[in-house]
């Protein structure tokens, strides 16, 4: 009884360590005595758990960012690419250009709108990521948001509405989730002051795992009608253990609104030219 | 000089994709900080941002209420705050933050420090986000 469960077994760490390669092409290496990469039934990754994103010294204090930077040296993590404008045709660079000068007081988010992806990902309160078998569900602090992705190969529903967080579908490739997020409205901005975007626009989203702590987390953005070619983000995510998504009412008190209207009425440089 | 704080402007609206912000540079001016001292009178504790009220004492006694508005409680909570405890009524503290464009005794708070000279972030820095 027990030799076909040893080979099993044996089948099972072949298959985990075949299934490794995206990790060790980023010439990552986990840290010495960090705990292994948790999976699931299948073999992936299991990205359950409750993930932040954004600023370290933002969101944690100088020490504990120091700390982070740290143990991300010590891991021999590359640094991400730094951002990049957004590679817009010359009408829509104009159009930013304008939101710029206005300072961002039309940013939708500033006025509790639903963002969407990828910018949702990297606001600054945490998400929790649930792995199902053939479904991801994440849930996001901010705005109460949350996301179904199936992963069994279903394709998009061919009744989708325009939506602020469109509609995602996922599959694996190797150890990275893949999303392929469609349907999007043009109520959002995409990574930034002005980035707006078309009813065309897609995204794929990769989340990839790279050691028990952090996701590689890249967003291509293809939008035909506003990008001359597709647009990346790039932003590490970082596991909370212990953290839990509170509750975010935006609108419970938010202030701005009134005082954008101060300012869009009083501020010369809210006049439209 | 005007050009050179607009394109400065530019360069870091630009490039802080990641900050998730809130307007800062519509509200606020990160060319003029300020810092008062005195007496906590009121604390709103309420998303997106809290506010806070700090009555300042000036020339001749004449009192001046100071208004600062600061992260999320969300985000607070998680770097140690607690509710009702680390900020209140008739605490002495000193604001640092950035004026706002609109209300001269209006401004964006970036970090308190109470009367025994600990320090905690209350807002975000100038130019980026909180929410």
């Amino acid at each position: 009884m027990r030799r076909p469960l040893e080979w099993l077994a044996a089948i099972v760490v072949v298959l985990i360590v075949a299934s490794m390669p995206s990790s060790a092409q980023r010439g990552t290496a986990l840290p010495s005595g960090s705990k292994p990469i948790p999976r699931a039934a299948n073999g992936r990754p299991d990205l359950s758990g409750v993930w932040i994103a954004g600023g370290l010294a933002l969101l944690f204090g100088e020490a504990e960012a120091e700390a982070i930077r740290k143990a991300d040296a010590a891991a021999g993590r590359p640094p991400l690419p730094p951002p990049e404008p957004p590679p817009y045709k010359p009408e829509a660079e104009a159009i930013r250009q304008q939101y710029l000068a206005r300072r961002g007081i039309d940013d939708p988010m500033a006025r509790c709108l639903l963002s969407g992806v990828p910018r949702i990902t990297v606001r600054p309160l945490p998400f929790e990521i649930i792995q199902l078998p053939g479904r991801i569900v994440i849930l996001y602090e901010v705005h109460h948001a949350f996301r179904f992705i199936p992963t069994d190969g279903r394709p998009h529903p061919d009744d989708v509405e325009p939506s602020y967080l469109g509609d995602s579908v996922g599959h694996w490739e190797g150890d990275t989730l893949v999303v392929d997020v469609t349907s999007f409205n043009t109520n959002t901005w995409l990574a930034g002051v002005g980035s707006i975007h078309s009813d065309k626009l897609r995204v794929t989203e990769r989340y990839t795992r790279d050691t028990h702590d952090t996701i590689v987390y890249e967003a291509t953005m293809e939008d035909p009608e506003v990008l001359t070619k597709p647009w990346k983000q790039y932003a590490t995510l970082r596991l909370r253990p212990g953290e839990r998504i509170r509750e975010y009412e935006c609108l419970e008190n938010n202030e701005d609104i009134v005082r954008f209207e101060k300012l869009l009425q009083t501020d010369p440089i809210f006049k439209k030219p | 000089m005007k050009t050179v704080f607009v394109l400065a402007l530019g360069l870091i609206l630009a490039a802080t994709p990641l900050s998730g912000h809130h307007s800062f540079a519509a509200e606020y001016e990160a060319d003029k900080p300020v810092t008062v001292s005195g007496t906590v009178s009121t604390i709103l504790w309420a998303n997106p941002h809290i506010y806070f009220t700090v009555d300042v004492k000036g020339e001749a006694g004449k009192v001046t209420q100071w208004r600062f508005e600061g992260y999320p409680p969300n985000m607070l909570i998680r770097q140690g705050w607690k509710r009702d405890v680390t900020l209140k009524p008739g605490m002495a503290i000193t604001v640092s933050g950035w004026r706002s464009r609109l209300d001269p005794s209006h401004g964006a708070g970036r970090q308190v420090t109470f009367a025994d000279g600990s320090k905690l972030w209350v807002g975000p820095p100038a130019g980026t986000g909180g929410q």
